[in-house]
C-alpha cells in the first residue's frame, strides 16, 4: 500500500455542522508511504472516529477514503484480516490487549500469527523500553504507560506499510517517550513504511514530514 | 495444539459454561441414544414379526378354499377357477398370483444315514420360479430348464418346511434315541426318491434339500421339474407361468386339474381389504402371515415415532448448543473484536469454538453407540429366548444414520459460529 487518501471524508455525525475547519475533514489529503505525520486533535473532534474508519472498524462516515485508491468501503472481511496482518499496523489508543495474558504472550499472539519476529527481538525490545522484568506479568497488574510500551511492541510485530499510533505515550514520561519513538521510527524506516501519529497535546518529538490539524 | 492456539484457546475459553454445555450434552446423548436405539431395535425385532423368511417374503400369502364338513360328503370341489383367480388378480391389494401345482404321481422318499434308515411316502409341490427367489439351482431355470429329463436328472432340489425338521429332532429323535440333525446336516444328505407314474412307470432319482421356509408348508421342488416330470409320467401338464400372464397360459391352465391353492403376493400384508375379500369369498389365508403383516407395520409406526422423538430432542439440544454459543460468543465478543482488529481471521478464532462443539458430538456420538450396543446386547439376549431362529439384524444402517447426524449436526454448528463471529 503507498498511498491513504481522504476525499472530502467527515464522520457522519458531524454531517450537520457547518463549523467545520479541518486539514482533514472534507478535504482530500494524501498520506504517503515512507512518510511521517502527526495529527492534532482537540477533543471531540473525531481522533477515534479517524482511526477506527482506518482500520475497517467502523463505516458511519460520508466521503471516501481509499487505499491506493480503491475506496475501502467495498473490502470484504477477507481482505481487512490480510490488510491487518501485512499492510496496515495500529497501536490502538485503549490499546485492545488482553489482560488474562503475560505482556510477553500480548506481544506472542500477534507475532505468532505473523512469525515476523524472532523471539531475541522481542526479548531486545522488552530491554529497551525497560519492562524486561515485566515480561512474565500478566498485563492487567501493569500500569497503562507499561501497557502502551507492551501495545507498541505488539503493533511492530508485523509486515506494514503504514503504521498508526493513537496516542502512543499519553502515559509515558519524556525519557520513555523517546525511547518508544525511536524504536518505532527505527522499525518503521526499516520497513521504508509510512507513520501516522495522533496526539492531543503530549507526542513524541520526531521529525514530522507534515502536521495536519483535525 | 500450537502454541498461538494455545494463547487463542486461553482467552476463548473465558465464560464458558459448564452448566450449559453438559446440559446440551446430555440432551444430544438422550436424542441420539433414543433415535439409534430405536433403529437398531426395529431393525432387530422385525425379522421376528414380519415372517419374513429366506424363501418366502412377508408379502406373500397362500389362499385355500375353506374346507366346510358339507364339501367332504358332497364332493365339492375346493379348487380355483380361472375366473378365481382373475378376480383376486384384478384386486387392489394384488401384486401377482401363482398357483400351486401338484405332483400327478406318486413319490416315495427315503433316506439313509449311519445304517439308520426311513421313508415315507410324500406328494411334491411347485410355485411359479418368481415366487421363490434365487433358491433353486440354475439347471432348473430359463434355457437349461428345457433339457430337463428325469433319466439325466442328478438331483431333485427340494425345501422343507422348518417344522417337519423340528417335528422329527423334538418328536421322533427324541422318543426313538435317534440323532438329532441340524439344518446343515440335512442339505448335506441325499435322498432316495421314487416317481411312479399313474401308468406304473417308475424312476429312481436322488434328492437333496436346498432349503427351509417357516411358512410355506408343502415340500416344493422347481417349476420346471414339476412340469417335466408331470409331462413324463403320463400326467397332464400343470400350469406354470404365473396367472396374470396371457390368455394362452390361462387356456393350459384349463387342460390341468385346478389349483387348490393360491399363492399371491401382496402390496401390504396389513390392508384391510385382503381380509374382507378373503371372508366374502370363503378363502383362508393358511397362516397368520396378515396378523404378521399388521405387527410389522404397527411395529415400523411405533419405532417411526420414537424416532420423531429422538430427533425432536436432538435437534432441542442443538437450539441449547447454539444457544450458549451465542452467550459465549457475546460474552467473549470484545476480545474476539480485538482478535480481529489485530489481523486474526473470523475462520481462525471461529475454530476454537468449532473444534469445541464436533468433539462434544463425537463424544456424545461415541457414547450413544456405546449405550445403544450395550442395550442391544440385552435385549437380543431377551428375544432370542422368545424366538431362537431370530437372526440378528443389521447394524450398518445405525451406525451410518449414527454418522450422518454427527455430520450434519457438526456442519450446521460449525457455519453457525462462523457467520455469528463474522457478523460480530
Amino acid at each position: 500500500m503507498i498511498t491513504i487518501t481522504l476525499h472530502h471524508t467527515l464522520p457522519r455525525v458531524f454531517a450537520q455542522r457547518t463549523d467545520i475547519c479541518s486539514d482533514l475533514w472534507l478535504q482530500d489529503v494524501t498520506l504517503e508511504r515512507g512518510r511521517l505525520y502527526l495529527i492534532e486533535a482537540a477533543s471531540g473532534t473525531g481522533k477515534s472516529s479517524l482511526c477506527s474508519f482506518l482500520i475497517g472498524y467502523r463505516k458511519d462516515y460520508i466521503g471516501t477514503i481509499a487505499f491506493d485508491g480503491k475506496d475501502i468501503s467495498q473490502m470484504r472481511s477477507h481482505d481487512w484480516t490480510l490488510l491487518r496482518q501485512r499492510s496496515l499496523s495500529t497501536m490502538f489508543q485503549e490499546l485492545r490487549l488482553f489482560p488474562e495474558l503475560t505482556a510477553w504472550e500480548n506481544v506472542q499472539i500477534k507475532n505468532q500469527l505473523t512469525s515476523f519476529k524472532t523471539d531475541d527481538d522481542i526479548a531486545a525490545w522488552f530491554e529497551q523500553l525497560g519492562i524486561a522484568d515485566k515480561r512474565d506479568t500478566r498485563l492487567g497488574l501493569m500500569s497503562f504507560g507499561q501497557q502502551q510500551r507492551v501495545a507498541m511492541m505488539r503493533a511492530l510485530c508485523q509486515p506494514f506499510d503504514f503504521l498508526l499510533a493513537d496516542e502512543p505515550v499519553s502515559h509515558l514520561d519524556a525519557d520513555n517517550s523517546r525511547v518508544m519513538g525511536q524504536l518505532m521510527m527505527a522499525e518503521a524506516q526499516r520497513q521504508g513504511a509510512g507513520v501516522i501519529v495522533t496526539s492531543i497535546g503530549h507526542h513524541m518529538d520526531l521529525p514530522y514530514d507534515r502536521i495536519l490539524k483535525l | 495444539m500450537s502454541s498461538h492456539s494455545f494463547l487463542i484457546w486461553r482467552l476463548l475459553r473465558q465464560h464458558i459454561s459448564i452448566a450449559q454445555f453438559l446440559g446440551f450434552f446430555f440432551a444430544n446423548l438422550l436424542g441420539m441414544v433414543i433415535v439409534l436405539l430405536s433403529l437398531q431395535f426395529y431393525e432387530d425385532v422385525i425379522p421376528a414379526f414380519s415372517g419374513d423368511d429366506s424363501v418366502m417374503k412377508n408379502t406373500y400369502v397362500i389362499v385355500s378354499k375353506k374346507i366346510a364338513a358339507t364339501d367332504v360328503l358332497g364332493g365339492k370341489a375346493q379348487t380355483f377357477t380361472p375366473d378365481d383367480i382373475s378376480e383376486l388378480q384384478s384386486q387392489s391389494f394384488t401384486r401377482r398370483v401363482g398357483a400351486f401345482t401338484a405332483s400327478q404321481y406318486q413319490v416315495y422318499g427315503s433316506l439313509s444315514m449311519g445304517g439308520i434308515g426311513m421313508g415315507t411316502d410324500m406328494f411334491f409341490e411347485s410355485v411359479p420360479d418368481e415366487f421363490v427367489d434365487n433358491k433353486w439351482p440354475d439347471a432348473f431355470a430359463g434355457d437349461k430348464a428345457d433339457r430337463l429329463s428325469l433319466t439325466t436328472l442328478d438331483e431333485v432340489p427340494i425345501i422343507l418346511p422348518r417344522s417337519y425338521l423340528a417335528i422329527y429332532n423334538f418328536g421322533f429323535a427324541q422318543t426313538k434315541n435317534l440323532p438329532k440333525l441340524s439344518e446343515g446336516v440335512v442339505s448335506m444328505v441325499q435322498l432316495d426318491l421314487r416317481l411312479r407314474g399313474q401308468g406304473g412307470e417308475e424312476h429312481q432319482l436322488k434328492g437333496r434339500v436346498v432349503g427351509f421356509s417357516n411358512r410355506l408348508n408343502t415340500v416344493l421342488v422347481p417349476q420346471s421339474f414339476m412340469q417335466m416330470s408331470n409331462a413324463t409320467l403320463n400326467a397332464p401338464l400343470g400350469s406354470a407361468a404365473p396367472l396374470n400372464a396371457q390368455p394362452s397360459t390361462l387356456n393350459a391352465q384349463r387342460s390341468t386339474p385346478a389349483p387348490t391353492r393360491l399363492i399371491v403376493e401382496v402390496k401390504n400384508p396389513a390392508d384391510d381389504a385382503i381380509a374382507t375379500f378373503m371372508q366374502d369369498h370363503g378363502y383362508e389365508l393358511e397362516d397368520n402371515s396378515l396378523e404378521a403383516g399388521r405387527a410389522t407395520y404397527f411395529l415400523k409406526v411405533v419405532a417411526a415415532i420414537v424416532m420423531a422423538v429422538g430427533l425432536l430432542i436432538s435437534a432441542l439440544s442443538f437450539y441449547i448448543l447454539m444457544l450458549s454459543i451465542y452467550l459465549l460468543v457475546q460474552k467473549n465478543a470484545e476480545k474476539l473484536q480485538n482478535l480481529r482488529l489485530i489481523g486474526y481471521s473470523p475462520s481462525r478464532i471461529s475454530m476454537p469454538y468449532q473444534l469445541l462443539t464436533v468433539a462434544m458430538n463425537a463424544l456424545v456420538l461415541l457414547l450413544a453407540f456405546a449405550i445403544v450396543f450395550w442395550a442391544r446386547s440385552i435385549y437380543l439376549e431377551r428375544l432370542w429366548q422368545m424366538f431362537p431362529t431370530l437372526s440378528e439384524g443389521r447394524v450398518d444402517n445405525t451406525l451410518l444414520l449414527g454418522f450422518a447426524l454427527f455430520i450434519l449436526v457438526s456442519f450446521f454448528n460449525s457455519l453457525a459460529i462462523r457467520r455469528k463471529i463474522k457478523y460480530l
